[in-house]
């Protein structure tokens, strides 16, 4: 018994750390310019088929791809901030989301149109390669891209704190107007960071192809994870993306086993984010970007 | 300015007029001629059918989402609870569906005032209250998936009676099917209307603007928000009731996903959320647009595989073409909701308060230049 739960516990911080990279994308929109982006799950396809087609058009690994992309989909994130975010950035909120929303049903039914709603899946060598630790077993592909998520969180939030262009998103997170009046380029750093933001999402689409199917639909499920941890965590705050994915992962793990049925494990997740937004609605770890 | 609302009276008259000779028209040569090959009238009455039902739950939405302001995303699962709840006791008890309706109606609105006092009692607002409504509908969506009484992932099929009847809720034609859906339209569009002068609609477009303004000159806000949602709510569960009946068959995957909650409000907020005709216009003008290009296009999913293509043993060159092929036949699907996004963003960007207030302001120039 004490196996399945190690089992659980592994197998849920192995997908939290895909969780915490594709929640710190959201949670940097969040903080930085207050726009709740409905449409952030669905860039995760676009870094996905990006990694699909490398693969089986040219035969790159996933991961090497997932590096190639970046420039890509900074620039996705660029141009989405540039023309269709900007304009809206002090309309009412309601029209803010509705555009973030009409982002999530271009790009969804671009991949039906371009691909087919078929689920595709990216068969490497290693995909189902594991390893034992203490009975319970391992997935090699899935321990690479939780580490790397990992990595990548860490580094962005080196990033933040200590480069130029960091400190200035974090100003512009605290107050736009402040870090206008001192000379900053807000809209510049907001492009930036609608850019960071997409490279996270997609990172994190591509480094899960080995062992996550790929549909043009795949991407709503995120988007309410991504959520769930981002409140869980504290708005804007990324240490608590990084906490609240690794979280929300085990409980997904363990709603698996525990609930009657596997299909369930969600409504304990959304169970929990109810919870949180009534009673704690500054998440676990406050709302600072730091 | 002031023979506005005259003229626009005269064009909802003629416009229902010509809605409810339509069904005695739908097979005449002329309709036909000028349907798309292959399709015969029936099929235009079908799209009927779905506008009207799209404009009605519009409406429903639109008490709370435009009234009151209070944007909800899951407004599925309150379709999901007529549709489901008038089908059960059909089902089992053999209650003819126009009594399961009212049930189904009043737990909805029940399910509504818990929502909203859970909601609004803890002060949640914006994209709060949408993210709780999302999460509420993904919630029942996997539990009727769970529970063996709704038929779970299979879903509930309604028995057709040997005889089709009214008091069944059951039609062979499609005929009945669009009067009773225009009915239900022309009821979404009385409700709002009366909402909208009423001291309840005054209310609600006060909390809008401001909720603390409201507070202050002593609306009792959470009160009418939790009454917006319930009876927005009910009135959803009425079109889940008519779309059970319509289709017979349904199944949580239909009628409680979130692309359903998308679609209801999305007519309405192109058209022009917060006014009573918003989301009837919105509605009657996007819905065709998204059927013709159903037709023009092709529905795509013409079952080649994207993998098989790529596999294939053949030049690069062949292979493009093939999928260009693939491509002009409607590639995978998807072009009309496309459309509706790109549609949905433009309006969000240059339109904000949607296509209706831009169309009357036209109407209004064009009025002054008569006179």
């Amino acid at each position: 018994m004490a196996t399945v739960y190690l089992q659980a516990l592994i197998s849920g911080l192995l997908i939290g750390g895909v969780f915490s990279l594709i929640s710190v994308g959201l949670t940097l929109t969040f903080g930085v310019m207050k726009i709740k982006n409905f449409g952030h799950g669905d860039f995760l396809i676009i870094g996905m088929y990006f990694a699909f087609f490398c693969y089986t058009l040219l035969g790159i690994d996933p991961y090497l791809a997932a590096a190639m992309g970046v420039p890509l989909f900074f620039g996705v994130g660029w141009v989405m901030q540039k023309f269709l975010i900007r304009p809206v950035l002090y309309a009412p909120e309601t029209i803010k989301i509705l555009v973030t929303v009409g982002i999530s049903l271009c790009i969804q039914n671009i991949a039906v149109f371009f691909f087919s709603p078929d689920f595709q899946t990216v068969q490497v060598a290693y995909g189902s390669s594991t390893i034992e630790f203490f009975g319970a077993r391992i997935s090699l592909s899935r321990l690479a891209a939780t580490g790397l998520a990992i990595v990548i969180v860490i580094a962005l939030y080196q990033f933040l704190m200590h480069s130029r262009t960091g400190r200035a998103i974090r100003a512009c997170a605290e107050d736009g107007d402040g870090a206008r009046a001192v000379g900053i380029d807000v809209d510049r750093i907001y492009m930036i960071a609608l850019g960071i933001s997409t490279v996270c999402v997609c990172l994190a689409g591509a480094m899960m192809t080995p062992f996550f199917y790929i549909s043009p639909t795949v991407g709503l499920s995120f988007t309410l994870t991504a959520f769930v941890v981002v409140v869980l965590g504290g708005l804007g705050n990324l240490k608590g993306a990084l906490v609240g994915g690794l979280i929300i992962g085990v409980v997904e793990s363990f709603g698996e086993i525990l609930m009657p049925e596997p299909a369930l494990k969600q409504v304990a997740t959304f169970a929990i984010f109810t919870l949180i937004l009534l009673f704690r609605p500054n998440g676990l770890f406050g709302t600072k970007l730091t | 300015m002031y023979s506005r609302p005259k003229i626009s009276f005269t064009i909802y008259a003629v416009a229902l007029l010509v809605l409810l000779s339509l069904p005695i028209y739908s097979e005449s040569n002329f309709i036909v001629a000028l349907m798309p090959d292959g399709l015969s009238g029936s099929a235009l009455l079908h799209v009927g059918i779905l506008i009207f039902m799209f404009a009605y739950l519009g409406s429903s939405w639109n008490i709370l989402g435009g009234f009151a302001g209070q944007l909800s995303l899951g407004h599925a699962a309150f379709f999901g609870i007529g549709a489901y709840t008038s089908s059960l006791l059909y089902v089992h008890f053999g209650l003819t569906p126009w009594v399961g309706m009212i049930a189904g109606a009043g737990l909805a609105a029940i399910v509504g005032y818990g929502l909203g006092f859970v909601s609004y009692k803890y002060g949640l607002k914006g994209p709060f209250f949408a993210l709780v409504t999302i999460a509420f509908a993904e919630i029942l969506r996997l539990l009727f998936l769970y529970f063996d009484f709704t038929g779970g992932p299979l879903g509930l099929l309604i028995p057709l009676t040997s005889e089709y009847s009214f008091w069944e809720y059951q039609f062979r034609e499609k005929e009945p099917y669009y009067y009773i859906a225009l009915g239900l339209m022309i009821f979404g569009i009385v409700i709002s209307a009366i909402v909208s002068t009423s001291k309840f609609g005054y209310y609600l477009r006060a909390i809008r603007e401001s909720e603390d303004a409201a507070e202050a000159v002593g609306i009792h806000s959470m009160r009418y928000k939790m009454h917006a949602v319930a009876l927005s709510a009910a009135m959803t569960a009425l079109g889940g009731t008519f779309y059970a009946q319509y289709t017979q068959y349904i199944v949580p995957d239909d009628v409680i996903k979130i692309a359903l909650s998308i679609e209801i409000i999305l007519f309405a907020v192109i058209g022009g959320s917060g006014l009573v005709m918003g989301p009837i216009i919105g509605t009657f003008l996007l819905v065709p647009v998204g059927e013709m290009s159903r037709v023009i296009f092709g529905g795509g999913g013409s079952g080649a595989s994207l993998v098989a293509l790529i596999n294939e043993n053949m030049p690069g060159g062949e292979k493009l073409a093939k999928y260009i092929d693939y491509l002009s036949s409607g590639g995978g699907g998807g072009l009309a909701i496309l459309l509706y996004g790109v549609i949905l963003i433009v309006v969000c960007l240059i339109l904000p308060r949607g296509i209706l207030p831009a169309l009357n302001k036209l109407g209004a120039k064009m009025g002054q230049r008569d006179e």
